[in-house]
């Protein structure tokens, strides 16, 4: 529990994707690598341990009230696990951390976890983890019960394994899907047109909308949706097929879902605080466009969003 | 005795994706079964060796590559023709798909004669007359 204005809320403590940022000129979004921070009557969840969660880790040991903490991760490229071996409670007796993440067993998912920390890239292994470390596996029935949290998983496109998730918590939806490309397939398809005859076409087509009804079933009734806004227009036009979206493509896909609020997340490291909020005008424009009703903001470093 | 036909198996979470596939195969004399996710599938791997797999990456629950992984741990998988069919381009998925002795892999969509050479070349089936000349 790091923050006392309510029994329920999620914390930013990290934005960035891919390498971090901690230059004066990003500081109002802000600089560190994805963590979030999902706190409810009196259980901590935390999505993905990117450096965001170095600070998380401090501000748990200044407290004395919670000695657990479930990290659920949604893959193990570097800005989403380098601020693992800086997690300080994982080196305390007493203190209990569950992983979870992709892998087809607790054992797969140790493995990829402790590898970032084997000789020779860093100092000390993860046996010198003295907190009681569990990874997690998930139920028959798909979800991943750790009360008061509700956590289904589905993959997403983004290179290896990579995991997004919906998070139930009292009333409350959040999905979290920190890296995810969004019109890859669509672009496939537009590229062979010209190629497909009538009934391929139709299937090809009534294909492509399936997907999109699977993607946005995973969406319903959220109040909270986090997601990769990672490059402008001509940013992705450039690094298409680098498993990111394209802020554009993340607010007309919100737009659809009908969710209630979008925060603009895993941006890109090379984008100032300025860069970010004309996106987030640009962003706002379409929404009223297209006479929405969603809520877009800019997810940053240190917002604390009440969820009770 | 009747030879046996042999058997293409498609595991993809979409329906009109397992529909294309079942059109394109129509005219070959092969046994076709669709599962539309790897939990569905793997019961029946269990006691059956496909000629040719065709394996979708993003599914609900385990993803192809994690699946792929798992039907590789079966001593009866480890040489099971397998082709990767998905709309995820990227170089990590291709890599690990080749580690895991994936024959192809392929980004949909793919078209009804492309789908029968897969077969073709990796399920040794005859082309069909009219498609002879153009392999």
């Amino acid at each position: 529990m790091t923050a006392d204005t309510s029994d329920r809320y999620l914390r930013f403590w990290g934005v960035r994707g891919s390498y971090p940022a901690p230059f004066a000129s990003h500081l109002g979004v802000g600089g560190n690598t994805s963590c979030v921070e999902i706190y409810a009557d009196g259980h901590l969840l935390v999505c993905d341990g990117g450096t965001g969660i170095i600070p998380l880790g401090n501000a748990l040991m200044a407290q004395s009230a919670l000695r657990e903490v479930t990290i659920i991760l949604t893959h193990y490229h570097w800005d989403h696990i380098s601020g693992l071996p800086f997690f300080v409670p994982a080196f305390v007796p007493g203190w209990k951390v569950n992983f979870f993440g992709p892998g087809d067993c607790p054992t797969e998912i140790e493995k990829r976890i402790s590898g970032q920390m084997q000789s020779p890239y860093f100092p000390v292994e993860v046996e010198t983890w003295l907190a009681n470390i569990h990874y997690l596996a998930v139920g028959h029935d798909g979800i991943i019960k750790e009360t008061p949290f509700h956590i289904t998983n589905f993959n997403v496109h983004h290179p290896g394994t990579t995991f997004g998730y919906r998070i139930e918590v009292g009333d409350k939806v959040i999905v979290y899907v920190s890296d995810n490309e969004l019109s890859f397939i669509d672009q496939n398809i537009k590229a062979r047109e010209s190629e497909l005859d009538s009934q391929e076409w139709q299937l090809i087509t009534a294909m492509l909308a399936e997907e999109r009804s699977k993607a946005l079933k995973y969406l319903e009734n959220a109040d909270i949706f986090i997601h990769d806004a990672q490059y402008t227009t001509a940013d992705y036009t450039k690094k298409r097929g680098w498993g990111h979206s394209c802020y554009i493509d993340t607010v007309n896909f919100a737009i659809e879902a009908g969710v209630k609020n979008l925060y603009l997340f895993h941006v890109d490291p090379n984008y100032a605080d300025s860069k970010i909020e004309e996106l987030h005008r640009d962003a706002l424009r379409i929404i009223a466009e297209r006479q929405s009703t969603l809520h877009c903001h800019i997810a940053r470093e240190g917002t604390l969003i009440d969820l009770s | 005795m009747t030879e046996k036909m042999p058997t293409i198996v498609v595991v993809d979470d979409s329906s009109t994706s397992i529909s294309l596939y079942q059109f394109s195969l129509e005219p070959l004399a092969i046994d076709f079964i669709g599962f539309s996710s790897p939990a569905e599938a793997l019961p029946y791997l269990a006691e059956h060796v496909p000629d040719l797999l065709f394996l979708d990456i993003v599914m609900p629950g385990m993803d192809g590559l994690t699946f792929l992984q798992r039907l590789r741990s079966l001593p009866q998988h480890q040489h099971t023709p397998v082709v990767m069919v998905t709309s995820k381009d990227y170089a990590q998925d291709r890599f690990i798909a080749k580690q895991l002795g994936a024959l192809d892999f392929l980004i949909k969509p793919l078209r009804f004669k492309e789908i029968r050479e897969l077969v073709y070349k990796h399920a040794k089936i005859k082309p069909l007359g009219i498609e002879q000349s153009s392999l």
